[in-house]
This record gives C-alpha cells, sequence and structure tokens, in this order.
C-alpha cells in the first residue's frame, strides 16, 4: 500500500473504523475456539492459547445441525429464485412494453419496498395460517416472493440493453418470450448473478419472519437457532453460541468475499435512482 | 385492451399479485383489524369502532413508544447517516489509496444476520464477564447492565444496527461521492474555490439524491431491524424502555393476543412512515435541482 504522507490522518480515522466494524467479529471467531475457562480468563486476548474445536463438537452433538442447515437452504433459495423469476418477469415487462399508466404502476410495486414489515405481520400470518402453512418452508417464502428492489434493479439493467436489438426482434416478430430467453437474459447475466447472491444472503440471515412462522425446532433455520443460546440471565455457554454464530455466518461471508466485486456493485446501484 | 397489454399484465402478474396480496391487502386488513378486538383463536371478531385507538391514546404507553422510536430515529440517524456520509466524502475526495480495501473489510459485518450480530454483542456488552466490561474497568469505568437499564437498552440496540448497517450505507454513499464528475472538481480548482465551496456548491447538491435515499432507508429500515435485537435480546423491556412503533405491534399482536390494539399501532405506523415517504417525496424534488 502506498501512503501519501498527507493523508496519514484519514488512513488513521478509516483504521478506527475498520477497528471498530471487525473487533466484534474477531470475538466471535476466536470466542468459537476457546474452551470455557479460557473465554473468562483470556477475554481480551483474539488468539486461544490452545484453539479447541470442542464448541463446534458440541453443536453437532446436540443440534441436528444438517437438518438446520437444510432447512435454510431450502427457504433461502426458494425466495432467492422467486424474487429472481418475478424481478425478471416485471423488470422486462416496464423495459420491452409500453401500456397505460406505466410509471404508476411501476412507483406502486416500488413503493412496496418502503412498507415496514412489521405491519404486515398480523394479516400475513393469518394468510398463512388459514393455509395451513405455518411451520413450512412455504409459509416462510410465499410472502416474500416478490421484491420491489428487484424489479427496480431489473427494470434499470435492462435498459441498458441497446433499444435497436428490441426493435429488430420486434421486426422479425420474435415473441416475447423468446426475447427474453434469449436475448435479455444471457446479456443480464452478470448482474442476475449478483442480485441473486445479494437475494440469496439476505434470505439467509432472515430472523423475524421465520420466527413467526416456524414453531416447531425442527423447522429451524440457523439464525433461530441462535435464539436457543440466549437465557434470561444473558447466556452461559458462550463458546457454543459462538460456534453457532460462526456456522450461520460463513456462507454468507465465504459468498461475499468470493464475489465481492459483484455484490458491491449491486449494492451501490440500488442508491443511485434512475 | 391491446393485445400488447396482455401481455405486458402477464409479464407483471406473478410479482404484481404477490405485492397485492402480501403487502397491500394486509394494510387494509390492518385498518379492519383495529375496529375489532380479537384474540386470535376465537371464532368471532367484536366490532368495537374507535375504542382500540381511544385507549391507545388515554394510557402513557404510546407517548412512551413514541419517544423511544424518535430515540432510535436519532442514534441511527447519527451512526448510519450522518457518519457514513462524511467517511465516503472523505474516501472518495480525501484521500486516493486502497479504497477498495478499505470499503470492502467494513462492509463485511453487512453481510451477516441481525440475530448474529444481536449475539456478538450480548457476549461484548456482558456486564460482568464480557469484553467491554474489562476494557471499561482497566481505566476505571463501570460496565452498565447494558440491556436491563433504560436508556442503555436503546443506545446498545442502536450499537448493534450502526454496527451492522453502517458499511452498507457507506458503500452506498461511496458510490454518489465517488460518481461526482472530476472535471467539474478541477474546474472548481482551478478558480480558486476553497475546499468549503466545493463541497457546498458541488458535491453536497450532486450527491443530494442518493443521499436522501440513505436517509430515508436509514430511518425506514433502522426501525424494522431494530425488530430482532430488541426481541431476542430485551423483549422491549426494562418497562417498555426500548419498545418502539413496531415492536409493540408484534407485542400486542404475538404475546399479549390482542389484535385490535396491534392493528391500531399498525395503523399508526402506516401514517408515521407514510409520513416520512411524502417528506421523501417534497425533499426528492429539492434534491434534482442540479438537472
Amino acid at each position: 500500500m502506498k501512503i501519501n504522507p498527507r493523508n496519514w490522518p484519514w488512513h488513521l480515522l478509516l483504521w478506527i473504523a475498520l477497528l471498530i466494524q471487525l473487533w466484534p467479529l474477531l470475538f466471535m471467531i476466536s470466542t468459537s475456539f476457546k474452551t470455557m475457562d479460557q473465554i473468562f480468563q483470556s477475554t481480551l486476548n483474539p488468539i486461544p492459547a490452545i484453539p479447541v474445536l470442542d464448541n463446534y463438537r458440541h453443536v453437532l452433538e446436540t443440534l441436528p445441525l444438517a437438518h438446520y442447515i437444510l432447512n435454510t437452504l431450502v427457504i433461502a433459495g426458494g425466495i432467492t429464485l422467486a424474487k429472481i423469476i418475478t424481478s425478471v418477469l416485471a423488470g422486462f415487462a416496464f423495459v420491452y412494453y409500453s401500456f397505460p399508466h406505466k410509471e404508476k404502476i411501476f412507483n406502486a410495486l416500488l413503493l412496496t419496498f418502503f412498507i415496514p414489515v412489521t405491519v404486515l405481520i398480523m394479516p400475513n400470518y393469518l394468510i398463512i395460517s388459514k393455509l395451513h402453512l405455518l411451520n413450512t418452508p412455504w409459509g416462510v417464502i410465499l410472502p416474500e416472493l416478490a421484491d420491489g428492489m428487484g424489479i427496480f434493479l431489473m427494470r434499470q439493467t435492462m435498459r441498458s440493453i441497446p433499444n435497436t436489438l428490441f426493435e429488430a426482434a420486434k421486426l422479425e416478430n420474435a415473441n416475447a418470450w423468446t426475447v427474453l430467453t434469449k436475448i435479455v437474459v444471457p446479456l443480464i447475466k452478470p448482474s442476475l448473478f449478483a442480485l441473486a447472491i445479494v437475494f440469496f444472503i439476505n434470505s439467509w440471515n432472515e430472523y423475524f419472519w421465520p420466527l413467526l412462522v416456524l414453531h416447531d425446532k425442527s423447522s429451524f433455520t440457523l439464525p433461530l437457532a441462535l435464539q436457543m443460546f440466549i437465557s434470561a440471565e444473558g447466556g452461559s455457554e458462550w463458546g457454543v453460541a459462538m460456534a453457532v454464530a460462526m456456522l450461520t455466518s460463513l456462507p454468507p461471508l465465504v459468498l461475499y468475499l468470493v464475489c465481492q466485486r459483484f455484490i458491491m456493485n449491486t449494492f451501490m446501484q440500488s442508491g443511485v435512482k434512475g | 385492451m391491446k393485445r400488447n397489454h396482455w401481455y405486458a399484465a402477464l409479464f407483471l402478474a406473478p410479482a404484481a399479485i404477490c405485492l397485492l396480496v402480501f403487502s397491500y391487502l394486509p394494510l387494509i386488513q390492518d385498518v379492519w383489524l383495529s375496529f375489532h378486538t380479537w384474540n386470535m383463536v376465537s371464532p368471532t371478531m367484536k366490532f368495537v369502532g374507535l375504542q382500540n385507538y381511544q385507549q391507545l391514546c388515554s394510557g402513557t404507553e404510546l407517548s412512551k413508544v413514541l419517544f423511544n422510536t424518535l430515540l432510535y430515529v436519532f442514534i441511527l440517524i447519527i451512526l448510519n447517516f450522518i457518519l457514513p456520509y462524511l467517511l465516503s466524502f472523505i474516501m472518495a475526495h480525501g484521500m486516493t489509496s486502497c479504497n477498495f480495501f478499505y470499503r470492502s473489510a467494513l462492509f463485511i459485518p453487512s453481510t451477516l444476520s441481525l440475530a448474529v450480530a444481536s449475539i456478538i454483542f450480548l457476549w461484548i456488552l456482558n456486564p460482568l464477564a464480557g469484553p467491554l466490561h474489562i476494557i471499561l474497568s482497566e481505566i476505571g469505568l463501570e460496565s452498565p447492565r447494558w440491556f436491563k437499564e433504560s436508556g442503555f437498552a436503546i443506545a446498545a440496540i442502536g450499537m448493534i444496527i450502526g454496527w451492522k448497517v453502517f458499511g452498507y450505507n457507506l458503500i452506498v454513499m461511496l458510490a454518489a461521492m465517488v460518481a461526482v464528475p472530476q472535471d467539474l472538481l478541477e474546474a472548481a480548482k482551478l478558480e480558486n474555490a476553497s475546499k468549503w465551496q466545493i463541497f457546498r456548491h458541488i458535491i453536497l447538491p450532486l450527491t443530494s439524491p442518493t443521499a436522501l435515499y440513505v436517509f430515508v432507508i436509514t430511518v425506514v429500515f433502522g426501525l424494522q431491524y431494530v425488530l430482532v435485537p430488541v426481541n431476542m435480546l430485551t423483549q422491549g423491556g426494562p418497562d417498555q424502555g426500548s419498545t418502539n412503533l413496531v415492536y409493540i405491534i408484534y407485542q400486542y399482536g404475538f404475546i399479549f393476543f390482542q389484535t385490535g390494539k396491534a392493528a391500531a399501532f399498525a395503523v399508526l405506523t402506516i401514517f408515521f412512515y407514510s409520513g416520512f415517504l411524502l417528506l421523501k417525496a417534497v425533499l426528492d424534488k429539492k434534491v434534482h435541482y442540479e438537472n
């Protein structure tokens, strides 16, 4: 790293910010590898004297971990797939067709992004329980099928496709489905992939709605499993709790680290109005 | 309707139907529920008119809830709007090297679950043995019982949300800061404009649409994110000291089983958010004046 000497106060400031942001993570990682004694005796030491896997072993023995991972995977995968499909279809409609009240309909769909989830929980809970979908992945997935932000981002991405391509397709009388699958989707593959990762990370991390829908321990997702390690006194099995937290965080973390640039661009786009 | 319109409708249908059923209809149902009393299990609901709203307004609870909500908003605006704004300005216009490294690393907490964030901070803020307690006692301070004391609970939960959301808001803001055209800045420097003038007349207006967006999501999403740590760590306590407009809906609906009051709070929340989005719409017209 080359640092311009005039800028060192700024770099110092950024390192402080880094420290604050990464410090809690360090505790999650190191605590998960410590024995109970080490946790309380060398709390501040980020490197465990003798790293142990006891906590992870304990998690494997007491929690149906594979089951929880599968539950989380099914729900996160289902939501991601559903949101991608609805967003692509809707985005395509807004770019390819002209129809009355287009702007208004678009805004109405986008506005749902800003409706606070909590005002929706009771009515949605009633619907899901009437459909007998409590304790099922469907109950979690259904209300999240569509996403205003996804529609917005897909429309933005498809707008960058040259209009002449669409015109040519229209002249040749290609049907819309062919245009979408043969021209649009191949062209926007990178954005599609990035958006899918973002959707996946978010739904993997979801806590509140699954908590309402999934009552049975056997239908829990990983973030829900964390709740079991909080007791009224503030929890005592810190090592085990941190091991579960680690296992919950690993997939999103790895996905992020591997696909950083991709994901970054998607997030950055989301704030730029068009 | 033209044939084309039918096709457009067909493509829109999956998203539109979902959003209609699971986003718009619930708003109406909230209003309807708020005029009734019901415990979620009994087969009949009783129409009570405005009684739920009257009860809401008569106690001290509402003012507490509103006060806490505003306190959360205040903390979130500082941690997740003002700080990211300043830092993104410094990163884009104060320095040139290794920005990618910084923003990638600062973003990491945003990829984690709020449930994970809550449990990490529960340990860090543990008043008996947690890391922060040890650091504080080294310098002779006593750690408060964060989640058991009014005021501190809101601060601690604000901290958790701040930690989780900061990086996301930073990169969104940074994208706008970086997009400010270099030639404009060069021209300003040639004319000997001061740093303050450059900020005030170029950067501030050009980044204002994104700033407004970040401001809105800070409040709109921040208040929703608060739900997770509140539910996991304080359940709104101590003595409703960390509850707020969004958590109280859950509390009345799913813990006290008073759907009427829960719905009344939901309607109130819709008004709160609508007012806020209306403010955004008004500001939206102002921030675009550069174009």
